[in-house]
């Protein structure tokens, strides 16, 4: 039995849970249906304990992160579960970050159990295409979380192992691709049950006293590896801000504040003074807040650390309550998640860059482009079938204190892939015209920023195409003397006219209109001149 | 003469048969002219032999020449021709960062630079539709701007040219007319995802200037070897005619240099590919059918499952880049006797992936001054002493353990160099068992079914705690644990792979299973024109996941050769909408196959589902002739006079007394038990305490773990 933390049983456990979180991955991307998390891998897996904290997640979202054990919380809180259920839910007010991310929690019993108290849980998060609401796919403006989609708390949708119809029926009622999202949900309960099975197998090999021993120290060692991240830091008070272009609605900039306090092995992170919540959809939960912060310094460390719940722990964050960090219901949430918080990074990273200058790269792109399509294919031969698809764009990485930074790759809080073009025209009534990066778009610099993209999507029936976007007015900010990347561009083509429409909103575009995205450049780094 | 040679990091292995054995020849290898090895390797070996029976010389190579060229960025001057509008998709890639939590990473840069990457205003559509067509001007113009750039090779791939190949035909056609060497990708690789297919035939085209200088090398030196040997005039000509050089590919199949020379990339994995042959030869000989194949080398490990022959994936990932035709489904993680152990910050005993390599290497090689897993092997009395490559190459322990001991002094709850050492194999042990875990578990194949076939220098070290933390009933360690890549590639058949996307509905009526059987057909005898060059063959043995086509195996009166060749058909298969395919047998009942496969490989199958039939894939096996392995009578049980010293052994935390085996000393029929160490010229086996050592009539050693 161990008594104490050793090091070499430590590295083994470490590595068994992340495999169990990384095969949960491979088996839903597999077998799931829809490309935003067959080819894109929109998603995330993590094994949880008892009490609830992450011992590992997979190196899918980082957005996610921070985010994964509130869904847990919040299933565990509603519901006492046993042997073969597992919760569905999304509401950002209770464990979610907006509606299309789905989120599936099971406990994990010892293999037989009839009945008792979990030991661990697993959980799954993939982002579906369309959870209904006012527009297809789910991520349009909206003023209200009630016109995003179908806003689920925690039901069960495993009950002893069977599949609660009404519940699923009531959900598939309410989508516009219902087989699509029941294939996706069939293949996000596998992944959980190949999580349960392979904490049960571990469960048989070592007993549940070691295993639950060295889940703990696997989150002391994760805690204590943040802590040398934070000792490295001079101590000091760092203050920086950033802003989106707006909310949608209206036309005002909307402030990121960020303060962080390194006091040791501690530090204190304090978003007071960013805007109230808005009107629009760029409200943030606080949990997204947390992820950001657990990014930004998690990418300080120059070795890989397990992505734990105890990397959070020497971390206190401040969100005041009713702040675009902390948005309280029925404030709409879609582009929290995606947008919010890429900025909520800029704004940590432009106040550590006061604290280590050399090693914060300026700012990368700041939005993930979100561009959603749905209606019905009209096509001849395609029977009228309904769709819906979502996927975001990469752009510009920021320069690095040493190095230009990347075109055309995405950054910070997602890492989705893209859809590739053969398999968008294969499946959407949609044909690529254009997919390059987009030169010159990256800041100047003695390190360059990295380019944006150009992508250009033909409408081959009418559809409704929705948009959100941000770092449209002002550019990525570059860093000691290095000039902003070009902000991102949306435009229509209809016949020869171009025309710049919303960076937020939505629109009916007709057959044979181009839909043009050109994505933000990264900052630069350092003066020009010094090239 | 058949000889085959395997060109690795250290060592150029030979391997052929002669009077009825099979011999094998190691020399050095040499790394700035892979093909010098080669040459001394043919000299020594036709003064070994009969000068006479060189010829005709059929050589077959096993290569790691287009690896390392795309490792080290040394391929040729490459132009790529893409649809206009689409010039940067293979800089863009999957838009994705290789490491997530890394401000200071990127992703490798392309192959083709911008400014030689050239559109060409042209499209088809989703349905083979032609929707714009190169205009003559433009052509002229593309072909002007190519000249200009004075490429090596040019590459082409446009959208939707899996469907309709029509313009790159066209284009590829006026390249060649010009005088480029050129590669089309619906030539290399029919299927869809513009990305994979376009990064594919790059990697093709950078690596032919490499491979077909290097391939027409060993032509030379294979036509020199033929000519010095002492043959009769009349003869001379036909044996020199008679004589080919062959490679292996990543599928496991050879084929003809000058075919391996236009299509480099399906010979990336050639060396792993002959080892898992090897593997599946000696483990056949000994009765075994399923095994898990364990190659462990100096700096990483390769593990692939196989049941009746090797299973093939198309996403194999090269340095970051999709290298997307068929190669063996191996699964490589970096750990190996050169990985570096060390006390990271948060506590944790860590091992790898960085290695110590060849240079400095471990410890004990007397230059490098991080503790590696060799040294930790070394200093548990693992190594059977203080010599390698029979005592050719001394090892300094005391320096080792005096490495290992500053870097355990990291941890206070390590007190001794040894802990240090026991834990470093612990956790390089839990890395390579997980590795298995991924082939097999996480596949829904249960390992205690399989037998664990143990290669490389360092497979026998960890054999047995692997086979019993997998629960795995037997281990099979080879005879030539250092050659059994070599000998599978003496052995292997002539295997070429075609495939077509064609997303179909899976049909349900017999109209559309016409169409598939068109399709089929039309793919299957496009195969057998190319493989029509490469003659030579006798009936073979299906793969795995591969359905014989009946229909083929009645000889045609016209087509003498397409008799011998065999024609396996399969099916990549998903549910409408899904984006990976399970690849299943083309056999009437596919469809049922499928669910049954789905349900086995991620936990649910819906029947009521669509599927779809993403390609159709031919892959046509030619059987060589193969030396035989003669079975020994010996029935000695007695294996003491095998043992060439005693020593002490670390194991389970304490020092104990275990004899020291010379591989080359055990005969056929001897039977010991561990704990024993067996050290062989190249590579050092651990017989664990609880495990029986059995020498089979192939002078395999088996070992089982005994009952209790």
């Amino acid at each position: 039995m161990p008594r104490h933390f050793h090091p070499i049983r430590l590295e083994i456990f470490k590595s068994l849970f992340h495999s169990v979180a990384e095969e949960m991955g491979a088996g839903l991307r597999r077998s799931a249906f829809s490309p935003n998390i067959t080819e894109r891998r929109d998603y995330s897996c993590a094994v949880f304990d008892a009490q609830r904290n992450v011992l590992a997640m997979g190196d899918h979202m980082p957005v996610h992160l921070g985010s994964m054990p509130a869904s847990v919380i919040a299933a565990t809180n509603a519901f006492n579960l046993q042997p073969g259920d597992a919760v569905l839910l999304n509401d950002p007010y209770a464990g979610g970050t907006h509606l299309p991310d789905l989120t599936l929690v099971m406990p994990v019993f010892p293999a037989q159990t009839k009945r008792g108290k979990p030991l661990f849980y697993v959980a799954n998060r993939a982002h579906h295409a369309d959870i209904g609401g006012a527009q297809a796919g789910s991520m349009g403006l909206s003023r209200e979380i009630f016109q995003e989609g179908l806003r689920i708390p925690p039901v069960k949708i495993l009950e002893q192992g069977r599949v609660n119809r009404d519940v699923l029926n009531m959900l598939l009622a309410n989508v516009r691709t219902p087989k699509e999202r029941e294939g996706d949900l069939t293949a996000q309960i596998a992944a959980c049950r190949i999580g349960e099975r392979r904490l049960q197998s571990m469960l048989t090999k070592y007993g549940w006293k070691e295993l639950s021993h060295y889940a703990q120290e696997l989150l002391n060692y994760s805690e204590a590896m943040m802590r040398t991240v934070i000792r490295s830091l001079p101590n000091g008070t760092y203050r920086a801000e950033d802003f989106l272009d707006n909310d949608g609605i209206t036309e005002t900039p909307l402030r990121i504040a960020a303060k962080i306090e390194i006091g040791g092995d501690r530090a204190v992170v304090d978003f007071t003074g960013s805007s109230p919540e808005c009107a629009g959809s760029v409200n943030a939960v606080r949990a997204i807040a947390e992820s950001a912060v657990f990014y930004v310094f998690r990418c300080l460390l120059n070795d890989q650390i397990p992505a734990t719940s105890g990397l959070m722990r020497p971390f206190k964050v401040i969100t005041p309550e009713g702040t675009i960090v902390n948005a309280r219901p029925p404030r709409a949430v879609a582009g929290g998640n995606v947008e919010t918080s890429q900025r909520i990074v800029d704004a940590l990273l432009k106040a550590l860059s006061k604290a280590v200058p050399q090693k914060i790269p300026a700012a990368s792109q700041g939005t993930m482009n979100n561009v959603t399509f749905g209606g019905t294919d009209t096509r001849p031969g395609r029977g009228d079938k309904p769709f819906a698809y979502y996927e975001t764009i990469a752009g510009g990485m920021g320069a690095r204190p040493d190095r230009d930074g990347v075109s055309a790759i995405h950054t910070h809080m997602t890492n989705s892939l893209n859809t590739p073009i053969e398999v968008l025209e294969h499946t959407l009534p949609i044909r690529m015209r254009q997919y390059s990066v987009r030169k010159n778009s990256g800041g100047k610099g003695k390190f360059r920023g990295g380019d944006g993209i150009i992508r250009e999507f033909e409408m081959l029936t009418e559809m409704e195409v929705g948009q959100l976007s941000d770092r449209r007015k002002r550019g990525p900010y570059g860093l000691a003397g290095g000039s902003p990347g070009k902000p991102g561009r949306n435009a229509v083509k209809s016949g020869p006219h171009m025309q710049q429409i919303l960076a937020k909103g939505h629109a009916r575009l007709k057959k044979g209109n181009i839909l043009r995205i050109e994505s933000p450049g990264g900052g630069g780094w350092g003066k020009p001149k010094k090239r | 003469m058949r000889i085959a040679i395997d060109t690795g990091g250290t060592f150029t292995d030979c391997v052929y048969a002669h009077n009825g054995r099979i011999e094998i020849l190691k020399v050095p290898s040499t790394p700035h002219n892979p093909a010098q090895a080669i040459a001394s390797a043919l000299m020594a070996i036709s003064r070994r032999v009969a000068p006479q029976s060189i010829a005709p010389l059929d050589l077959v190579c096993g290569t790691t020449v287009g690896t390392n060229a795309l490792l080290q960025r040394r391929g040729g001057r490459v132009v790529l021709i893409t649809t206009a509008g689409f010039e940067d998709v293979l800089e863009i890639g999957r838009q994705a960062r290789p490491k997530l939590y890394d401000f200071f990473g990127g992703r490798p840069a392309p192959l083709v630079p911008r400014e030689r990457r050239l559109g060409l205003r042209e499209r088809i559509g989703s349905e083979g539709e032609i929707l714009a067509q190169p205009a003559q001007k433009e052509i002229r113009t593309l072909i002007r701007q190519v000249r200009h750039a004075k490429p090596d090779a040019v590459a082409i791939c446009f959208l939707f040219s899996f469907v309709n190949p029509i313009h790159e035909k066209q284009i590829a056609k006026a390249l060649r007319a010009a005088g480029h060497v050129v590669t089309a990708s619906h030539e290399v690789f029919p299927e869809i995802r513009e990305f994979e297919r376009t990064c594919t035939t790059v990697v093709n085209a950078y690596l032919i200037p490499v491979m077909s200088g290097y391939l027409a090398a060993i032509e030379e030196i294979a036509q020199r070897v033929v000519r010095s040997a002492p043959v009769p005039k009349p003869d001379r000509r036909q044996r020199n005619a008679q004589s080919q050089v062959r490679v292996m590919q990543s599928n496991g199949g050879i084929v003809f240099a000058r075919s391996a020379a236009s299509e480099p990339v399906r010979t990336i994995l050639s060396g792993p590919a002959g080892g898992i042959l090897g593997a599946e030869y000696v483990a056949n000989l000994a009765g075994y059918e399923k095994i898990i194949s364990f190659d462990m080398g100096g700096t990483s490990t390769d593990v692939a499952l196989l049941e009746g022959g090797a299973g093939t994936t198309n996403e194999s990932v090269v340095d970051d880049l999709p290298v997307s035709v068929p190669m063996l489904d191996i699964h490589t993680v970096g750990a190996g006797g050169g990985s570096i152990a060390r006390i990271d910050q948060g506590g944790a005993l860590r091992v790898g992936p960085e290695s110590a390599g060849a240079d400095p290497g471990p410890a004990a090689y007397g230059k490098g001054n991080q503790p590696t897993v060799t040294d930790a092997h070394l200093i548990l009395g693992r190594l059977g002493g203080a010599a390698l490559l029979g005592g050719e190459f001394q090892l300094d322990a005391a320096r080792a353990r005096q490495i290992l001991d500053r870097a355990r002094k990291k941890s206070p709850s390590l007190r001794s160099p040894e802990q240090f050492a026991q834990g470093t194999i612990d956790v390089i042990e839990a890395t390579m068992e997980r590795a298995i875990r991924v082939i097999s578990v996480e596949r829904g194949h249960d390992p205690r079914d399989y037998a664990l076939v143990a290669f490389g220098g360092a497979g026998g070290l960890h054999a047995c705690a692997l086979a019993a933390a997998l629960e795995m009933p037997r281990v099979l360690i080879p005879q030539i644990p250092g050659a059994l890549s070599a000998l599978g590639i003496l052995r292997a058949d002539i295997v070429k792979d075609f495939s077509q996307t064609v997303l179909l509905r899976a049909p349900t009526t017999p109209p559309a299973f016409r169409l598939l059987q068109d399709a089929f057909k039309n793919l299957e005898s496009h195969s057998r024109d190319q493989m029509r060059a490469e003659s030579q063959v006798a009936p073979a043995s299906p793969p795995a996941s591969y359905e014989e086509n009946s229909t083929q195996r009645q000889p045609s009166p016209t087509d003498h050769t397409s008799s011998q060749i065999r024609a396996f058909r399969s099916l990549d298969l998903r549910y409408t909408g899904q984006s990976t395919t399970l690849k299943i047998p083309a056999s009437k009942d596919f469809q049922k196959a499928f669910h049954k496969e789905h349900e086995q490989r991620y936990g649910y199958a819906d029947p009521t589902r669509e599927i779809e039939i993403v390609n159709i894939c031919v892959r046509l096996i030619g059987r060589t002739p193969k030396p035989s392995r003669p079975r020994s009578r010996s029935h000695r049980r007695d294996a003491r006079p095998a043992i060439v010293s005693q020593g002490k052994v670390y194991f389970h935390g304490k020092w104990t007394a275990s004899p020291m085996y010379a591989r080359s000393q055990l005969q056929a029929g001897n039977q010991f038990s561990g704990p024993a160490i067996v050290t062989d010229y190249s590579s050092t086996s651990v017989v664990l305490p609880g495990w029986h050592a059995n020498v089979d009539a192939y002078q395999n050693i088996i070992l089982t773990r005994r009952k209790n």
